[in-house]
């Protein structure tokens, strides 16, 4: 295969130094396979990224070239009528993500700086391992949950009274008035968050861990305060690392697919109201796919689903690199 | 926080035995610390002179920046930590539950080791802690930090850039910026932790300079593992080891003639 040639030229090219002991007869062709093959597993996932993204654009290229930008920008997806437009999906990914974020971010940076700062040390390890567990908690439950406990919940108590209190409000009242059947973007979106608290919370957690403790006793020696410390010197510091944690929980967010389906509603309606069912990219996708029948319904999801992979990629690597900017900062300054 | 009145220890008896003769600023009496179990510090008594620049020195583990840091009770971020005894500044606890930490940390001020700027302007950094004890107007603000910066010669140097990042600075300018943001605040105290151990000699210079010129105004503590800048800085200097502290006097005699055989090793070489 040209391309595992192709990595074993890179390898023998810029591989490191030869370390073995010269003069050593035999063992020699062990080293050899080692080191491709470690190569060969590397190179395999970047082979395997590029060819999902290829596979998807080809495979979406029959809706692209049909509905061209409209594909982005039409609220319509009419199976019979044979019209597919991506906006419902997208605006219910984005609008659950956003949800899932304001919901998450306060939550997760509390539990972080409570392990960190806050907690006394033999508190710190268990509750640490507790909300790790949350992220092993698998999705198909949170969907359950979501539909079986949280929507009828919702339904009785919470939206009733959204629907009377901020549903009467300008400006944002719209978001918030529809009727109260528990399950819509809302739902969706909260029990998003909830998915996404242990990934960010942990991160978090381990960037606040990174702030060279002398950076923390230097503002409280100058008198400040632990809430000073916290909102003026390890905050900022950590600024870029922090977003990049967000993104991550972000991009969790937006390809987050079972716990969304159950609860989302799956209704291909342009809605301006939180409470009303929407649809989002992955559960469009999940619950479709069975009846595509036809080759252009066929393309537009996979369309779908290349639309979320470009977005996820881009979100995930500004997370990587936002944590990156971290790591380099507190290595200059330790 | 609220300020609590602090009950005066002038009752006890003045004790006036520096080295140098000069009013004591910091009276240390008896003081033991532990880390949990272990115990850092061993019934140390030790007065620091008013105006003067004290050295600490003894090989590592000796306890002495443990000493250090009971000064501004900033070990309390721990909690396995604890000081026992006295620490009188000008005659008043300091290690009293019911003293003050905002009004101890406004008297004492302390730089570390390794350069600590906050990820902040260079104007900022030194502006950080001057509204958490008085109110002053902008203009006022700004005074400070020019007065400041200039004290601790690092005003020609940054003058054009204050909105510049601090992190932007070299090691020793950023050493010279945490000082500044001590000064700032005007404290009468400033413990100095191995102040230049991550700086170059030209650096290291600067910051020794700085010291002399600081000693004018305030009562300096400086813990130093390199006797020649003990020696350079510093009065008086006290010499610890394992926790005990085995000789105090004018810096002078300490170096010619130590009246310890474990100073003399020290000194000379032998250990450490």
């Amino acid at each position: 295969m040209g391309f595992l040639a192709a990595a074993r030229a890179f390898t023998v090219r810029r591989g490191p130094p030869d370390v073995s002991a010269p003069g050593r007869a035999g063992g020699g062709w062990k080293d050899a396979l080692f080191e491709h093959g470690t190569a060969a597993a590397t190179w395999l996932v970047l082979f395997l990224l590029i060819g999902i993204a290829a596979s998807m654009a080809w495979g979406g290229r029959l809706a692209f070239q049909t509905f061209g930008f409209d594909f982005l920008t039409s609220a319509e997806w009419d199976p019979v009528a044979g019209n597919f437009g991506a906006l419902v999906p997208i605006y219910g990914t984005l609008v659950t993500s956003v949800i899932a974020l304001i919901i998450a971010v306060p939550v997760s940076i509390g539990i972080a700086l409570f392990l960190t700062d806050i907690a006394p040390q033999w508190m710190r390890g268990p509750i640490g391992v507790a909300v790790e567990l949350l992220a092993a908690i698998p999705s198909i439950i949170y969907g359950m949950w979501g539909l079986f406990v949280f929507a009828p919940f919702l339904a009785e108590h919470v939206e009733p009274w959204l629907n009377e209190t901020i549903g009467t409000w300008p400006l944002i009242g719209p978001l918030f008035s529809g009727p109260p059947i528990g399950i819509g973007m809302l739902p969706a979106g909260i029990v998003l968050g909830v998915m996404i608290i242990p990934f960010i919370a942990a991160v978090a957690r381990d960037v606040f861990n990174a702030v060279p403790s002398g950076i923390r006793e230097a503002a409280i020696a100058l008198g400040a305060t632990r809430w000073e410390m916290l909102s003026r010197v390890t905050l900022p510091y950590t600024r870029s690392a922090i977003v990049g944690a967000i993104f991550l929980g972000l991009g969790r967010a937006l390809g987050e697919t079972m716990a969304v389906t159950f609860v989302i509603g799956n209704s291909h309606e342009l809605s301006p109201s939180l409470l009303m069912p929407g649809n989002s990219i992955a559960a469009a996708i999940a619950n479709e796919f069975t009846e595509a029948d036809t080759e252009l319904y066929r393309s537009s999801l996979i369309a779908l689903a290349f639309l979320l992979f470009v977005i996820t990629f881009i979100i995930l690597s500004i997370a990587k690199l936002m944590l990156r900017r971290m790591e380099r900062l507190s290595g200059k300054t330790q | 926080m609220t300020e609590i009145p602090v009950q005066s220890a002038v009752e006890t008896t003045p004790f006036t035995g520096t080295a140098s003769g000069q009013p004591i600023k910091i009276d240390i009496r008896n003081l033991d610390f532990y880390y949990g179990k272990t115990r850092a510090l061993k019934s140390v008594n030790l007065p620091i002179a008013a105006g003067q620049v004290t050295a600490i020195i003894g090989p590592s583990g000796c306890g002495k920046s443990t000493l250090l840091r009971t000064l501004n009770r900033i070990y309390e971020l721990y909690p396995e930590q604890r000081a026992e005894g006295e620490v009188l500044v000008d005659g008043d606890n300091i290690l009293d539950r019911n003293y003050s930490l905002t009004r101890l940390r406004r008297r004492v001020g302390m730089v570390f080791q390794k350069p600590t700027p906050f990820a902040s302007s260079i104007r900022n950094n030194v502006g950080f802690a001057l509204n958490f004890f008085e109110r002053m107007s902008r203009s006022e603000a700004e005074d400070r930090i020019e007065n400041a910066l200039r004290q601790a010669a690092l005003w020609d140097e940054v003058k054009d850039k204050l909105n510049a990042s601090a992190l932007s600075l070299s090691g020793g300018q950023q050493q010279r910026l945490c000082i500044a943001r001590t000064i700032a605040i005007r404290p009468e105290i400033i413990l100095l932790d191995e102040p230049t151990s991550a700086l170059d000699p030209i650096a290291t210079a600067k910051i020794e300079e700085l010291i002399h010129e600081l000693s004018q105004s305030f009562t300096i503590v400086i813990v130093t593992h390199n006797m020649q800048q003990a020696g350079r800085v510093s009065e008086q200097t006290a010499f610890f080891h394992l926790g005990e502290l085995v000789e105090f006097g004018q810096t002078s005699s300490i170096f010619t003639n130590p009246t310890e055989t474990r100073t003399k090793d020290y000194i000379t070489g032998r250990y450490g």
